[in-house]
């Protein structure tokens, strides 16, 4: 009997562990080209008008799409007819902007459609989407891009916040469906920036099927134009599955590209999306990321807000270990900046630009690119990135130059003499160990001048109250491009006494006036002009002290072809492709 | 006293700890933590829109009636959706303590098993090399840091020799068992420490008493004394001490559940915390307090099932 019972426990466990293996290692079928990314943070569902953080944005544009979107290839960024059949027409005062829809573009098939069959996408859904992001009770955080620019929306939206139910078939002035194909929207005054706004996710085409059928829960269930198809979303689920869209229509990858990406045009001409399958794995944790990517689980890893991984990263190459496996290394300065905020509105640096210039002088910027950054990093003279019109590469701000004989001296000048009379000036920061590191760096530099600065750490939360209440002194914060248009900077120290932004709190009439000026322009050499003499203005006022304009590094495996990375490139991964037999190649490596 | 009008009475006084935990959760949100409107509505937020927001998230209604919401979900166990994720909140929770069930079950009956059997052992050979050595590595167990464990664990095991997987979950049995073996090798490693520690002092209380040097002057067996009169005598501290935990089994564990990409209760609150989202934190907060007095009362009631000295009153 008891041998019985050993032999029948014995058997218990082979059979487990022959289980536990064939779990483990199921083969995947060897044709089907599957790629598999990771997120570093929870998805916030699929819901274009909630999107407001870059991972969830990066998992909406697999769906949805809008009437712009922005050349894959070309740098600058190039807008291109995406849903729409062709680039707006303008009208001469700037203000009617005139669409043509693509015919025959279909939405994904769904329950919420007539047998569960797509419907055609007509100009009438992007009326509906517009409205729906103006409207009260959604509370999109986008709303804000759109407010006071479009005719009639605004009072749309005021008289929908004080009535129990929004009436999507009220018309609006400026947004008209002319007929099923044909789209005009009507400006309150002219906005170059418009274009630019309709690439951007919140403006993706959402069918209001959709929404009415799902109701609260249309955020987990996805239905829009796009090359790839999401069942139902699952906000439990670390793991996201995505299908090529059956019915995506005859899209092709780009034939032309910038000088820098000639070699990626080995695919042009064929047709999109080139993968069959997605696979998104939400991560959290940089080292399961880190160590999911090294066993050639993970095809792709953006390891730019990385501490391990970036250790690989040498200049532009990366680590010779890493190179025999045939991975490579992307790296692309963000569009972005990073600055030490000044509460410009403090009675310390109000008026007192010596103040503010002394401290901007005091901080050595080349010795934090090169302990936060490596010495990868853009030095920044300005609040405008590189990319963008307005920045000149060789612009030197005055007062970026790590000067401390220079910087006492407009210390003195500036009423406090080797520090004396300054009280302790705080620096809050975002209480991450990075961050805080940071904080500390700015700490030590000012310390060489005299001036003292405690560094406050906070949650993300307590950080922007704080700002918002005008509690801080100095903060360090980041901002980045939501288009690729210099006034989404600039904007920053337009009267932001008034509103939050960056928390500046500058107002400087000769730059108001400047600005206001230069948003009404379409591109052009005289509003490339204003651009630059902003930035210099923002430059030498020392409304915050800038620090860099990071690198973005993104690792990829060997077996992934046209991989690029970019700020405002959203819904990429339908032009990215797999060599699967490279891949069987540099697994055998691994 | 019967066994329900014990329990229906420890409920009751349940009623006004739940008011004290929802007083002191709304006073530390409305005092202390951030604005959330300035988190919802990101990076462009106007001040009309806040205002706005306000309104439609209730937060410019008077502080009572506020409070008096926050009383009304937490007694219907209506939260809502979440401020942040837009999710409904009790899917949420269900589909997180699923998660973190899967994992915390088995870890916790096994190690509770270990650690019980090897204070037995340690306090049978107490003295003795093996209770000194046991001794020894539970002090070493309990000083690594979990940090170090999971970290060790997933580099050697999963990532260097592949025997585990390294990060993931996938819903419905079998599927989630690769994913939660290594998490929950790391949590007995994690658990064995303190516990075998504790239970050997509570069993070591026991075997110097009168009834065991009866038992062995009677000439009973070591295995009897032991597993029948000395466990069943022990068993009161070691109830409580296991019943105590079974709460935090189901809210997570934090640090296994984030590095591991098991999406339990524990991610969901780091993340409610990070985000201001009062709703979940409410939520999760009334959830645990709830689950420690239902406890509390499950160890009163089984106190009398190990022990027929103990009455209820």
């Amino acid at each position: 009997m008891k041998n019985l019972i050993k032999l029948g426990v014995f058997v218990l466990i082979v059979l487990g562990m022959w289980f536990y293996t064939k779990r483990v290692h199921t083969p995947q079928n060897q044709n089907e080209k599957v790629l598999v990314t990771v997120g570093a943070a929870q998805i916030k569902g699929f819901d274009p008008a909630q999107t407001d953080d870059v991972y969830s944005a990066c998992e909406v544009a697999k769906i949805y799409e809008g009437l712009l979107g922005y050349h894959y290839l070309k740098r600058p960024y190039e807008l291109v007819p995406n849903l729409a059949a062709a680039l707006p027409t303008v009208s001469e005062d700037g203000c009617v902007y005139t669409f043509s829809i693509k015919e025959g573009i279909k939405f994904h098939d769904n329950t919420c459609f007539p047998a569960g069959q797509g419907r055609e996408l007509v100009a009438e859904d992007f009326v509906y989407t517009i409205k729906r992001v103006a409207d009260p009770k959604v509370q999109s955080p986008w709303f804000s891009m759109l407010a006071e620019k479009i005719q009639g929306l605004d009072a749309w939206r005021n008289k929908y916040a004080v009535v129990a139910q929004t009436d999507y078939t009220e018309a609006v002035a400026g947004l008209k469906a002319v007929d099923r194909y044909t789209l005009q929207f009507t400006l309150i005054r002219p906005w170059p920036q418009f274009p630019y706004i309709l690439a951007m996710g919140f403006c993706y085409a959402v069918p209001h099927e959709a929404v009415q059928h799902y109701g609260a829960e249309f955020l987990n269930h996805p239905v829009g134009t796009g090359p790839f198809t999401l069942q139902a979303f699952n906000p439990q689920l670390n793991k996201l599955i995505y299908y090529k869209n059956p019915t995506f229509r005859d899209k092709r990858f780009p034939s032309e590209a910038a000088e820098a990406y000639q070699h990626l045009l080995a695919d042009a001409g064929k047709k999109l999306p080139l993968v069959d399958k997605i696979i998104t794995h939400i991560l959290p944790e940089e080292q399961p990321r880190w160590l999911k990517f090294q066993q050639g689980t993970i095809d792709v890893a953006d390891i730019a807000s990385d501490s391990i991984a970036v250790e690989v990263v040498q200049g532009d190459r990366i680590a010779p270990r890493l190179q025999e496996k045939g991975i490579q290394l992307f790296l692309e300065p963000e569009q972005s900046t990073g600055l030490f905020v000044i509460n410009n509105g403090h009675v310390l640096f109000k008026n007192n630009a010596k103040l503010r210039q002394a401290l901007s002088l005091a901080f050595d910027e080349q010795r934090y690119n090169e302990l936060f950054h490596k010495g990868t990093a853009v030095l920044a003279q300005s609040i405008i990135p590189p990319g963008l019109e307005g920045y000149q590469k060789d612009y030197t701000n005055p007062y970026k130059i790590h000067d401390l004989a220079k910087a006492r001296k407009l210390l003195t000048a500036a009423g406090y003499p080797g520090g004396k009379g300054l009280p302790v000036i705080t620096l809050d920061v975002h209480a991450t160990t990075q961050h805080r590191q940071q904080g500390e760096f700015f700490k030590k530099c000012m310390e060489r001048i005299g001036v003292k600065i405690k560094v406050v750490p906070n949650t993300f939360p307590e950080l922007l109250k704080r700002i918002d209440q005008k509690m801080t002194m100095l903060h360090a914060l980041s901002w980045s491009a939501d288009y690729p248009d210099a006034e989404g900077f600039l904007c920053l120290l337009y009267h932001s006494d008034q509103s939050m932004g960056i928390g500046a709190y500058f107002n400087d009439p000769a730059y108001n006036a400047l600005y206001e000026k230069a948003i009404v322009m379409q591109p052009s050499s005289e509003r490339t002009k204003l651009y630059e003499q902003l930035n210099s203005m923002a430059a030498e006022h020392v409304p915050a002290i800038y620090s860099v304009h990071r690198p973005h590094p993104v690792l990829y495996h060997g077996w992934i072809k046209n991989y690029l990375w970019a700020d405002c490139l959203y819904g990429t991964e339908q032009y990215i492709n797999i060599d699967l037999e490279q891949k069987k190649a540099l697994q055998a490596k691994f | 006293m019967n066994m329900y009008h014990y329990a229906i009475r420890r409920l009751l006084y349940a009623i006004p700890v739940l008011i004290g935990v929802t007083l002191v959760i709304f006073l530390l949100f409305n005092v202390v933590a951030g604005d959330p409107t300035l988190i919802l509505l990101g990076k462009h937020a106007t001040l009309q829109q806040m205002v706005e927001l306000r309104h439609e998230l209730g937060l410019d209604k008077s502080m009572l009636m506020q409070y008096c919401d926050t009383l009304k979900s937490a007694f219907t166990l209506n939260f809502g959706r979440s401020w942040a994720t837009k999710q409904q909140i009790m899917q949420m929770i269900k589909g997180g303590a699923y998660a973190s069930l899967t994992l915390s079950i088995p870890a916790f009956v096994l190690a509770s098993l270990a650690a019980i059997a090897m204070a037995l052992l340690a306090a049978f050979f107490r003295g003795k090399l093996l209770d000194r050595s046991l001794v020894v590595v539970s002090v070493i167990m309990m000083s690594i840091s979990v940090l170090a464990y999971i970290l060790f664990g997933q580099w050697v095991f999963a990532y260097k020799l592949g025997w585990f997987e390294i990060a993931g979950y996938e819903y419905g049995f079998p599927n989630f068992l690769p994913y939660i073996i290594l998490p929950a090798i790391i949590w007995i490693v994690l658990s064995i420490g303190p516990d075998v520690r504790f239970y050997r002092t509570v069993v070591l209380d026991e075997v110097h008493q009168d009834y065991v040097r009866t038992a062995r002057a009677k000439g009973l067996s070591n295995r009897i004394i032991l597993f029948k009169h000395v466990l069943k005598n022990a068993m009161i501290p070691i109830i409580t001490n296991l019943v105590i935990q079974v709460p935090s089994l189901i809210l997570g564990a934090l640090l296994i559940e984030n590095f591991f990409g098991i999406p339990g209760l524990g991610n969901i609150t780091l993340q409610a915390i990070n985000n201001s989202d009062f709703p979940v934190i409410k939520a999760m907060t009334i959830l645990s307090s709830m689950l420690y007095i239902i406890f509390n009362i499950i160890t009163d009631v089984l106190y009398t099932l190990v022990d027929p000295r103990v009455k209820l009153k």
